[in-house]
């Protein structure tokens, strides 16, 4: 069994080729760097919101003080109500769409691997470069989507898009809607293909339309994998920020504020660390439940 | 199978037409799919080849192309401010994707195939840290590393992104690791090879895909990563490019030049673009093995 016969004692077979002492070293550096930069933050975190903590100077213990100015906190409400106002409008969307490009790729046609390296191109981009990129074309007259609604005779082009808090929404989330499709395409498009070519056979056979099909056997055979899509765009809007900071800083005032801004604001505009911690701490819990509920989905999968 | 009554086989010609109805819808939808999606890049592209003084003018149509490389000629100056935080970002792009190979595969091998106290633990650790997104902890990690000295520095920015992307590469480098046979690694034990050469030689070709997509993965959202280079980063000579952009966009070098920052973006685009189309194979591989199977 062991390939050195020269060692005496030998309690578990695989531990002269595989010991254990080994296991721990290759182990070591991922757990050091999740400690230092994941879990000991977070501890701190739990530390820093029960103080009032500055980003100099002394520092006291204040309790739940912090949580309770949290919860009491109209300007944290807002950003809350903006998020999920934000989360609500674009889930949706980026679902059906999503749905649709897996649709449309699933299947090896002629052209079909081009359309999907294309459908994801705007997610590989990102966010943050695209944002970038937009802040010109929503500039009153000069900006391309001014232009052209001038041209199709929807408005004079003198929409300055990103200084008003609904129309900036209505801009980003188009944006996202445009971005994020290509993931939830890919994440679709795999789980599509494992179902056997018989079952649509038969079906077919039976006479189901193609809507009946995809309604009775597709989406019953993927639901595990839309729920996983639908998690990982859930969280991602809830942790939106990139779009928003760089076209609109959260404004007019704080008008398109998210979650993530009002902490990033409040922590390292205002300075106070204590207020924000608590508050980042109540979104570590939302999204611990998010991210777990698709821990258990996955395992029922298994 | 379905409740509809009909239960007549249908017709080969009507099944024969729905495909032809089905392949021209394909076609159109695909082709007007595709052009919603490529036509903005491309004018992005169009435009980053602009001067600002086209851009804000509003020009006409036809002035739109009126095209110069000024943009890209400042951006690729060495001595200003946009070049070094293109090679800022590289150093951590780079730099994070090695390690995040490095270390996941290492560890990955680790949880795979050794058996040791805490292995469990170790496992449910990386796990947990996928549950606490970076963005909910930004002021402790700010000051954490702030105390450790690690803000305004890239090697702060390249750990920093290494443990965002490590969970993923972890569980990538395992699935990798587990279909792995047995039978080869105890060959290559009989031959006498230790932990090292086998990471390195025998196990190799079979990790190169997991590893190729752990590093991928780690490129590309170091090369985008925008929150915590905002924060730990405040030294002018040490911004990344998304940030660099940022200050351009505020007018903090002077007056704003929207030709500038939209060239910044394209010159943002590109490598994500490129990596992404050259290794699409690992980069869909990896999405399946650490998104849906976990």
């Amino acid at each position: 069994m062991t390939a050195h016969p020269s060692h005496s004692v030998v309690r578990r077979p695989r531990s002269l080729t595989h010991p254990p002492r080994t296991g721990l070293l290759l182990v070591a550096p991922a757990i050091l760097l999740v400690t230092v930069f994941a879990l000991a933050p977070l501890a701190f975190a739990l530390y820093i919101s029960v103080t009032n903590w500055p980003l100099v100077g002394e520092y006291r213990f204040v309790g739940p003080d912090n949580y309770r100015l949290a919860l009491t906190d109209p300007g944290m409400w807002k950003a809350i109500r903006y998020t999920l106002l934000y989360t609500a409008i674009v889930t949706g969307p980026i679902l059906v769409i999503g749905y649709g490009l897996a649709v449309l790729v699933r299947r090896r046609r002629r052209g079909s691997t081009v359309l999907r390296t294309i459908f994801f191109l705007p997610f590989v981009v990102g966010l943050t470069t695209l944002s970038y990129m937009l802040v010109l074309e929503a500039q009153p007259e000069s900006g391309a989507i001014n232009r052209i609604l001038r041209a199709l005779g929807l408005s004079d082009g003198t929409t300055a898009w990103l200084v008003d808090g609904p129309l900036a929404t209505v801009l980003i989330c188009l944006l996202v809607i445009w971005t994020v499709p290509g993931l939830t395409m890919i994440l679709l498009m795999a789980a599509m293909q494992s179902i056997p070519a018989e079952t649509y056979e038969a079906a077919q056979i039976d006479g189901a339309s193609w809507w009946q099909r995809e309604w009775r056997i597709t989406i019953p055979m993927i639901r595990q994998n839309v729920a996983i899509a639908l998690i990982i765009s859930v969280i991602g809007s809830l942790l939106a920020f990139n779009q928003f900071f760089i076209l609109t800083r959260g404004g007019p005032g704080t008008d398109t504020m998210t979650i993530v801004g009002y902490i990033y604001n409040r922590a390292f505009v205002e300075l106070q660390l204590g207020s924000a911690t608590a508050i980042s701490l109540l979104l570590v819990v939302v999204v611990a439940a998010v991210t777990g509920a698709q821990f258990l989905l996955l395992r029922e999968k298994d | 199978m379905t409740t509809t009554p009909a239960t007549s086989t249908p017709s080969t010609t009507s099944a024969r037409r729905g495909a032809g109805t089905r392949s021209a819808l394909y076609a159109v939808l695909g082709t007007a799919a595709a052009l919603v999606v490529t036509i903005p890049l491309l004018w992005a592209v169009l435009r980053a080849f602009q001067t600002n003084d086209t851009i804000v003018s509003a020009a006409t149509w036809s002035q739109m192309l009126d095209l110069s490389g000024t943009n890209f000629a400042q951006i690729l100056t060495p001595s200003g401010s946009l070049w070094r935080a293109l090679m800022n970002s590289v150093i951590v792009s780079v730099a994070t994707a090695v390690l995040t190979a490095v270390v996941s595969a290492l560890a990955g091998y680790g949880l795979s195939t050794f058996r040791f106290r805490g292995a469990g633990a170790a496992l449910s650790v990386i796990l947990l840290s996928m549950m606490v997104p970076f963005q909910a902890i930004l002021t402790p990690l700010y000051l954490e590393m702030n105390a450790m000295h690690l803000t305004d520095s890239l090697l702060g920015l390249v750990l920093f992104c290494t443990t965002v992307n490590l969970p993923f590469g972890v569980f990538v480098m395992k699935a990798a690791c587990d279909a792995v046979p047995a039978s080869i690694e105890e060959s290559a034990l009989m031959d006498g090879a230790g932990t090292v050469r086998m990471l390195t030689t025998v196990l190799r070709p079979m990790l190169l895909p997991g590893v190729a997509s752990a590093a991928l993965y780690a490129f590309l959202a170091s090369w985008t990563e925008f929150l915590g280079a905002l924060t730990f980063i405040t030294r002018e000579d040490l911004y990344t490019l998304p940030v660099a952009l940022l200050n351009l966009q505020s007018g903090t070098f002077g007056e704003l030049d929207y030709g500038l920052l939209v060239a910044g973006a394209v010159v943002a685009m590109i490598p994500c673009i490129l990596l992404y189309i050259a290794l699409q194979r690992f980069y869909v591989q990896g999405l399946a093995a650490g998104a849906v199977k976990g």
